[in-house]
C-alpha cells in the first residue's frame, strides 16, 4: 500500500544552524531529488528548502516510509541520526497531507498569513516536477495543497494588517494616499525606526525625500542612504509644505510641531493631506495637529497597538482557516481512496475492452457491413460495456469511500482489500505488484 | 409576467446587496466576487425589462413608476462603469442597496399608475432630457456613497481602529478622487438635461418654460451646490471631509427634488 510520508524541520522545533545543515541548494535540487527516486522504497518526491523549513515530501511503497526519508537525509547531509531525530518531524498520510495544507495556508510560519511560503512551495513543486521526481499521488497532493493556500489567502484575511512597526506606517501612508509614487517624505532628525520606514517608503516608490537635522553633515550622511535631499533647519519649518508624509524623532524636549503651525502649512499646501509619524519621545508633534482638517497623526504606541491588534486579528483568522484546511484534508482524503481503486477499474475496462475488440473483429470480418451498419455495431459494444461496467464500477467508488459498506464482521479495511482481491480473481485480473507500474515505469 | 419579472429582478437586487453587504463584514472575496456578478445578471434582466416596458407602454418614461426603475437602472450602470474604470468594488456596498431600494419604490408604485404623463409629452425630448437628469442623480448617489466611505475610513484612521472595514474601505486620496469625478460626470449630465428640457419648452408649444415651478428651482438649486463645490475645490483646495460632507448635502438636495417637491409643492413635472 502507497504511503504519503513527510521529514522536515522549521523554526518551530529546530534552530537556525541546524536548519542550515539541513537545506537543500537549488543547485543541489536535482541531483538529491534523482537520488531519493532512486531509493527502491520512493516512488516519488518533492523537497521543500526555504530559510525557515526544509521539508521532504514522498510516496513510499512500504510503511516505514520515515525512516526511508531520515535515512536519506541524515545520509545526504551527514548529520547522525540522533541529532535528526532530535530536531525533525515526521508525518504520515492523513498527517502528512494535513501538515502540507498548514504549510500552504501559512498556518505554520513564523508570521501566520506571510506571503512568501506559498510561492515557495510551487517552485519546490515546480522542480520536483521537472526533475521527473513526482508521480501520481504528489502531482494530486501539491496541486491541491497550492490551491488550499489560495483558498486561505481569499477566503480569510490571514494576511491582511501589517505585524511590524514600519510596514504598519507604509500600509496608513497607503490607507491615506492609495499611491505613494508622487508622494514627498520628510525625516526630520535622525533614528533607526525613522530611517527603516524611510526605506520602506522608498522602496514604494516615494519620489522624493527630503533629510532634515539641527546640522547639515548629519542630515547629509542620512540622506545619501536614500538618495536624499540633506535640510539644516532651524525654527523653519516651511520645507514641510510639500512634505506628504513626514517622520519625526528628534530628540528636542518640547514640541516641534504644534496646531498652529501646522494648520498654517496645510492651508500653504492647499490641504492637501498630510500623513505625520512621530516616534520620538518624548514626543515631537502635538497631539492636537490630529484635529487639522486632512492631517492624519500616530506616534509609535498607535503604531505598536495597530500590529498587535493585527497579530491578534490574524489569530482569528487563522482559527477560519484551520476549518478550511480541515474540510481540504476531509475531501483530499476522499479522493486518495478513490484513486486506490483506479487501478482495479482500469483492469476491468481494459480486460471487457480487450474482449469485444477481438470478438467485434471476428464478427466484423464474417459479416460485411456497410460502413453506417459498422459503426452502430461499433457504438452498441462500447455501450454494452459501459453499462455492464457501471454498476461495479459506482460500486468500487463506493467502498472505497466507505469500507464499513461492506458489512463483515473484521476491520473494514481488509474487507475492502478482501473485496478488491476477489474481484481480482473472480475476473482473472492481473494484479500488478504496483498500482501505477505503468505510469512510473 | 411583467409582474414575475420584477419580482426576479427585486429579488436578485436584494441578494446582492445582502451580499455586498456580508462582503462588508466578513471580507470574504469570494462572496464579493458573486456579488459583482450578481449584481451585473440583475443589471442584464432590468436592462431587458426596461426593454420590453418600452415596447409594451410605447415609451420609455410614461409613469413615475417606469422613472423610478429608470433611477435605479442608472445607479446599477454607474456602479458597473465605476468597477469597470477603477476596478473599486466596494461602493457596490452603498450603491446596490441604493438601486434596491429605488426598485422596490418602483414595485409599490406599479400599483397605483395614476400618474401618467400625457401622450403629446411622450416623445424623444422626454427620454433625452430625463434620462440625462436620472443618470446624473446615478451619479451624484455614487458620489454621495464615496463620500460615506470616506467618512467611515477616515474615521478609522482618526480613531487608530484598523479593523476589517478598515482594510477593505479604499484609500481616503482614492474615495476623495472618484467621488469628485463622480460630481464632475454628474453635473456635466445634469447641465445638459437641463438645457435640454428649456430647449423642449422653445419646442413645444404645449409646454411653457416657467422660472417658477417648484421642480425647476429645485433642480437649479441642486446644481448650484455641486457646482459651488466643484469651484471651491478648484479654488481653495477643498478635499477630503468637506468634499464628503458637500456629496452628502447634494445627495439630500437630489433625493428632495426627486421626491419630495412631487409630494409637497406642485409642479408641472411628474416626476
Amino acid at each position: 500500500m502507497n504511503q504519503i510520508v513527510t521529514v522536515g524541520t522549521s523554526h518551530h522545533v529546530a534552530p537556525l544552524d541546524f536548519r542550515e545543515q539541513l537545506s537543500f541548494s537549488e543547485s543541489q535540487l536535482t541531483d538529491a531529488l534523482q537520488l531519493l527516486t532512486e531509493h527502491p522504497e520512493v516512488r516519488e518526491a518533492v523537497i521543500l528548502s526555504t530559510c525557515n523549513r526544509v521539508e521532504t515530501y514522498a510516496v513510499t511503497r512500504s510503511e516505514d516510509g520515515c525512516d526511508v526519508l531520515s535515512d536519506f537525509l541524515s545520509n545526504y547531509h551527514q548529520i547522525e541520526s540522533q541529532q535528526l531525530d532530535k530536531f525533525t518531524y515526521s508525518h504520515q498520510n492523513l498527517d502528512a497531507v494535513h501538515h502540507l495544507f498548514n504549510v500552504t495556508a501559512s498556518l505554520d510560519s513564523m508570521v501566520v498569513g506571510e506571503p512568501q511560503i506559498l510561492g515557495q512551495v510551487k517552485e519546490a513543486y515546480a522542480q520536483s516536477l521537472a526533475a521527473g521526481a513526482t508521480g501520481d499521488v504528489l502531482n494530486r497532493l501539491f496541486a491541491k495543497a497550492i490551491s488550499v493556500g489560495k483558498r486561505v489567502r481569499t477566503e480569510t484575511n490571514i494576511a491582511a494588517g501589517a505585524v511590524s512597526i514600519s510596514y504598519a506606517a507604509v500600509e496608513l501612508a497607503k490607507k491615506i494616499f492609495q499611491s505613494l509614487e508622487d508622494k514627498t517624505v520628510a525625516i526630520i532628525g535622525a533614528g533607526e525606526m525613522s530611517e527603516l520606514t524611510a526605506q520602506h517608503l522608498v522602496k514604494n516608490n516615494v519620489s522624493k525625500v527630503i533629510v532634515a537635522n539641527r546640522t547639515y553633515q548629519r542630515a547629509v550622511d542620512i540622506a545619501k542612504k536614500f538618495n536624499g535631499i540633506p535640510l539644516a533647519y532651524d525654527a523653519d519649518l516651511s520645507f514641510l509644505v510639500e512634505a506628504d508624509i513626514v517622520i519625526s524623532s528628534t530628540d528636542a524636549p518640547h514640541y516641534l510641531i504644534d496646531r498652529p503651525a501646522l494648520a498654517e502649512i496645510m492651508r500653504q499646501r492647499k490641504h492637501r493631506y498630510m500623513f505625520l509619524i512621530d516616534i520620538a519621545v518624548p514626543r515631537d508633534i502635538d497631539p492636537e495637529v490630529s484635529k487639522v482638517d486632512n492631517a492624519f497623526l500616530y506616534n509609535i504606541d498607535d503604531l505598536e497597538t495597530v500590529v498587535a491588534s493585527n497579530l491578534k486579528d490574524r489569530g482569528q483568522e487563522a482559527e477560519i482557516a484551520m476549518q478550511i484546511v480541515k474540510e481540504e484534508v476531509a475531501k483530499f482524503h476522499s479522493r486518495l481512496q478513490i484513486l486506490e481503486v483506479n487501478p482495479i477499474i482500469k483492469a476491468l475496462h481494459q480486460q471487457f475492452q480487450g474482449v469485444a475488440s477481438k470478438e467485434l473483429g471476428t464478427c466484423l470480418d464474417k459479416a460485411q457491413l456497410t460502413p453506417k451498419q459498422q459503426k452502430m455495431v461499433e457504438a452498441m459494444t462500447q455501450s454494452i460495456i459501459k453499462k455492464l461496467l457501471h454498476q461495479p464500477t459506482a460500486h468500487l467508488r463506493q467502498i472505497a469511500l466507505n469500507p464499513d459498506l461492506i458489512g463483515t464482521v473484521n476491520d473494514a479495511n481488509d474487507d475492502h482489500a478482501q473485496h478488491v482481491h476477489a474481484l481480482y480473481e473472480i475476473f482473472g485480473l492481473e494484479q500488478a505488484e504496483d498500482p501505477d507500474t505503468e505510469n512510473t515505469d | 409576467m411583467n409582474s414575475l419579472f420584477f419580482h426576479t429582478l427585486l429579488l436578485v437586487y436584494l441578494g446582492a446587496s445582502i451580499l455586498h453587504i456580508l462582503f462588508l463584514t466578513t471580507g470574504n472575496r469570494r462572496i464579493a466576487k458573486f456579488a459583482y456578478w450578481l449584481t451585473i445578471g440583475g443589471f442584464v434582466l432590468h436592462s431587458a425589462f426596461i426593454l420590453l416596458r418600452w415596447q409594451h407602454v410605447g415609451h420609455l418614461m410614461a409613469h413615475w413608476y417606469d422613472s423610478t426603475s429608470f433611477l435605479a437602472w442608472a445607479i446599477i450602470l454607474i456602479y458597473l462603469c465605476i468597477a469597470r474604470l477603477t476596478h473599486l468594488r466596494t461602493i457596490g456596498v452603498f450603491v446596490v442597496p441604493a438601486a434596491f431600494i429605488a426598485t422596490l419604490v418602483a414595485y409599490t408604485l406599479q400599483t397605483h399608475e395614476n400618474t401618467a404623463i400625457p401622450t403629446y409629452l411622450q416623445n424623444y425630448w422626454l427620454i433625452a432630457h430625463s434620462s440625462a437628469i436620472f443618470l446624473a442623480y446615478a451619479a451624484f448617489i455614487a458620489a454621495f456613497g464615496f463620500g460615506l466611505m470616506y467618512l467611515i475610513e477616515e474615521k478609522k484612521i482618526r480613531e487608530k481602529q484598523h479593523t476589517l472595514i478598515f482594510n477593505l474601505l479604499p484609500a481616503l486620496g482614492r474615495s476623495d478622487e472618484i467621488g469628485h469625478k463622480c460630481i464632475l460626470v454628474g453635473v456635466i449630465l445634469m447641465t445638459i438635461g437641463i438645457l435640454i428640457g428649456a430647449l423642449w419648452t422653445q419646442y413645444v408649444k404645449e409646454i411653457k418654460w416657467s422660472w417658477v415651478d417648484s421642480k425647476v428651482i429645485f433642480t437649479i438649486a441642486t446644481w448650484l451646490i455641486y457646482v459651488l463645490q466643484l469651484s471651491i475645490r478648484q479654488i481653495l483646495g477643498w478635499r477630503g471631509r468637506k468634499t464628503a460632507y458637500s456629496a452628502i448635502v447634494g445627495f439630500a438636495a437630489v433625493l428632495f427634488t426627486y421626491v419630495g417637491v412631487n409630494l409637497f409643492l406642485p409642479s408641472m413635472h411628474a416626476f
